[in-house]
């Protein structure tokens, strides 16, 4: 059930960003969500997209270095608490998360180590986890 | 006798009738040297000499060195022996400062050159029956014309394609069924990289031997262009101011060394910093003479390579001194905190770590007050990953590694595939940004 996510490689530069972007614009690629930390020189970039698969061809063509990596995908009522609560899952079953981050609506990305062990562990709760093909809002 | 041998008699000659040979055509050259060329005549002068006291090769050493700085000075005739009318065809080589390096051939002198190139390419099993395509550039450099009419004088048909248009390259390889590609050890990497990217299939090619130059081939290089191209990959040495290829070249027995056309050099392996003699075998810098050259003779020229000589016998039979590949030169090196670290070293350390590509960048500043080493490194795509942690912990490996061969504590940058720039000449690894106050 875990989403695809696609990792671009990317130094820390003005235009670096934009032209990712734009690659996927003119794929016609939808981004749902994506993370841009401060990690110094060069970091990854995250993106969560409607066409996994073709979002990392086109990247790959367009000469970005770039991963595909799963993460699991829940979507939370958008009420006080409903984040806590999933983290306090995660961190009662001992599951660390490497990290996370919104994105359109509530819809919320985790990425563990182990995905199908966490994934086993939220679906035994009221948590409305969210698949590649059910991502539509 | 092997049929790899343009010229068998003199390049098996035996040790005593190479210094035979060369000790004849030194006493010619230097009294070539003293009777036409001015700024000759006023350095053995100044020192007392003519040349009737050089009676033996290690005289050699009583005359004055010769450098880039004696050719800019004299720039751009100023060390012609003939006159400009006997002169068919001048070369120059790029001069990174100020005016160029300028060079002029007589017949006889491009017949000596177009000898030492073919020699040097049959030395690598290249013969007659080989088409090689030429990607260097024609124009002033030597490497074009140099190795064109050397290989001509073998009996090559040469595919005179010169430099850039890949595609085209490919196609002609394709085509044309050439055997022998000429060109940079980077541009080549290129011409790997578009194949591959377009589906052409190096290993069915009928390329067999690469002809590298102009800019440093590394060990490392040779390894990744022999196995995506499926070619033998060998370079040779030379340059401008003694002809530019054909001083030297490998032999399919001893791939780390160089013969050098003896017959036509006489070398000397010299302290850098004193100019005194070392001892055959020692490491030091080259310094060469030629023995026969009527336009431009340079006596005592300091190449800046620094190299060591062995007159061992070679298994492939040649006779010639074998000079070790030169894999660093007197001004390349750069002194960061104290510490000589040569561009060749970083290299080596990148050729045996996974997930990088040959192409790197060395950037030297001191903005902080101490000196800073920065090298950028670049990523193959199999690298990438989606921990940064990985990342962090590839760089750290990175920086560990080189700090065990240079001594010195590098900034390592992480460049992603294909973020380094490419040239298709010499390759422009080191920026030193050091202010010089």
């Amino acid at each position: 059930m875990a989403v695809a996510q696609i990792s671009v490689f990317a130094e820390n530069q003005p235009g670096h960003l934009g032209r990712i972007l734009v690659a996927l614009e003119t794929a016609g690629i939808n981004v749902h969500g994506f993370l841009a930390a401060d990690t110094g020189d060069c970091g990854i970039i995250r993106f969560i997209v409607d066409k996994p698969d073709l979002g990392l061809a086109v990247l790959r063509e367009a000469g970005f270095a770039v991963t595909r990596t799963d993460v699991l995908c829940v979507r939370l009522p958008d009420k006080p608490g409903e984040l806590a609560r999933v983290m306090g899952i995660l961190a009662a079953a001992n599951i660390n998360v490497g990290y996370s981050y919104s994105l359109i609506s509530t819809l919320i990305a985790i990425h563990v180590d182990d995905i199908a062990a966490t994934e086993a562990v939220l679906r035994h709760q009221p948590i409305d986890l969210v698949s590649q093909d059910n991502m539509i809002w | 006798m092997s049929s790899d041998f343009f010229a068998p008699e003199i390049e098996t000659a035996s040790r005593e009738r190479i210094r035979a040979i060369q000790l004849e055509k030194l006493k010619n050259q230097v009294a070539w040297a003293y009777d036409r060329v001015p700024w000759y005549k006023a350095r053995f002068q100044e020192r007392g000499l003519k040349p009737a006291d050089i009676q033996s090769l290690a005289d050699i050493a009583r005359l004055p060195f010769t450098d880039k700085q004696v050719l800019r000075d004299t720039y751009p005739y100023g060390l012609c022996a003939i006159p400009l009318d006997d002169v068919l065809r001048l070369h120059s080589s790029s001069g990174t400062t100020g005016k160029p390096i300028v060079i002029g051939f007589n017949q006889h002198d491009l017949d000596i050159w177009s000898d030492c190139v073919a020699r040097m390419v049959a030395m690598v099993g290249v013969t007659r029956a080989d088409r090689v395509q030429m990607a260097f550039g024609y124009g002033m450099f030597t490497g074009g014309f140099g190795l064109h009419y050397g290989c001509e004088k073998l009996g090559c048909m040469m595919v005179p394609a010169g430099s850039g248009n890949t595609e085209r390259h490919l196609m002609m390889i394709e085509d044309y069924k050439t055997t022998v590609l000429i060109s940079t050890p980077s541009y080549a990497l290129h011409m790997c990289e578009v194949g591959e990217a377009c589906g052409f299939d190096w290993q069915a090619s009928s390329l067999r031997v690469g002809l590298f130059g102009g800019e440093p081939c590394t060990p490392g290089l040779k390894r990744e262009i022999e196995s995506r191209m499926h070619i033998v990959c060998t370079d040779n040495y030379g340059l401008t101011e003694l002809s530019g290829p054909g001083v030297g070249g490998e032999c399919l027995h001893s791939r780390e060394h160089n013969h050098i056309a003896e017959d036509q050099f006489l070398w000397e392996i010299i302290d850098p910093r004193t100019g005194e003699p070392l001892p055959e075998g020692s490491e030091g810098e080259l310094v060469l003479s030629t023995l026969d050259r009527q336009a431009f003779p340079m006596l005592r020229y300091r190449t800046h390579d620094l190299t060591a000589i062995t007159t061992e016998p070679c298994a492939c039979g040649r006779t010639h001194a074998r000079m070790t590949k030169v894999r660093a030169r007197t001004d390349d090196m750069l002194i960061v905190r104290g510490t000589n670290i040569f561009p060749t070293q970083v290299e080596d350390v990148l050729s045996v770590i996974q997930g990088v590509t040959p192409h790197y960048r060395i950037v030297i500043d001191n903005e902080t007050g101490l000196d800073r080493m920065t090298v950028m490194v670049e990523l193959k795509p199999e690298a990438i990953s989606d921990s940064f942690e990985e990342m962090d912990r590839f760089r750290h490996h990175v920086v560990d590694r080189l700090r065990q061969t240079l001594l010195v504590t590098p900034v390592v940058k992480l460049i992603e595939p294909n973020g380094i720039e490419r040239s298709f000449g010499k390759s422009k690894h080191v920026e030193d940004r050091r202010s010089k106050l």
